[in-house]
């Protein structure tokens, strides 16, 4: 599992969608919350129509109508997850962009979708963005990096040292 | 596959599976009997945690949790 090689350069992470972003531990999914996958924010999206874009250089190793992992050069590999339980649609309301196993720089589009439906439906669409496996050492220096309040897709989010 | 084989023993074999599927991160699991389930057994075989509700469990292994429950799935 702990396969990391050095890395020589900070890891810029921007927000895949547009909306308000939180402290992850103010998800409404303890698995997030808790960091049990890894540190990161969480980024509550603007209602209405929206895309989901990459936020790193990489590329798309795993992509699921409602979540997405991008592993950027280095081998890190940052988890985007649209809503909460949101596995539990099926697919539905969610419209695919690009490919597995493409090669996505930040800001590609990979998925469009609409938080509000995913409200509408009774579940949170808050999105969880998570530096997947990060070390101790990265998870202090992150948490201090995260740029909360207003982001639009593609601002900073937050640093992964 | 020994890390399959090790959830699927920590989590009370296969006769104890009722449901399995992935999520990008964990298994959502439905087991028959949630008392058979070892927790400590899931965390040495290298889960990053277990949520329980009832005989729904859910248990994070990360990203690789496509494959861990396909291998979970030919054991069963």
């Amino acid at each position: 599992m702990n396969t990391r090689i050095v890395r020589a350069r900070p890891l810029p992470v921007v927000a895949p969608v547009t909306g308000r972003a939180i402290a992850l531990a103010d998800v409404p999914d303890a698995v997030f919350a808790q960091n049990m996958v890894g540190p990161g924010a969480a980024i509550d999206p603007a209602r209405g129509p929206g895309v989901v874009v990459s936020p790193v250089s990489g590329i798309l190793v795993k992509l699921k109508p409602h979540a997405f992992v991008v592993t950027a050069e280095d081998g890190r590999g940052v988890l985007v997850h649209l809503g909460i339980d949101t596995v539990n649609l099926d697919g539905g309301g969610f419209v695919l962009l690009a490919e597995e196993g493409s090669v996505v720089p930040a800001g590609t589009p990979v998925i469009r979708w609409n938080p509000a439906e995913v409200e509408a439906a009774g579940l949170s669409p808050v999105c969880p963005v998570i530096a997947l496996d990060a070390d101790l050492t990265a998870v202090r220096a992150l948490a201090g990096s995260v740029a909360l309040g207003a982001v639009s897709a593609g601002d900073r989010l937050f640093t992964w040292a | 596959m020994e890390k399959a084989q090790a959830i699927l023993a920590a989590l009370g074999g296969a006769d104890n599976i009722m449901e399995i599927e992935p999520c990008i991160t964990r298994l959502r699991t439905v087991v028959r009997d949630a008392a058979k389930i070892d927790e400590s057994a899931l965390k040495a075989a290298g889960v990053h945690g277990v949520m329980r509700a009832g005989t729904v469990v859910q248990v994070v292994v990360g990203p690789d949790a496509d494959t861990v429950c396909m291998d979970i799935e030919d054991l069963l």
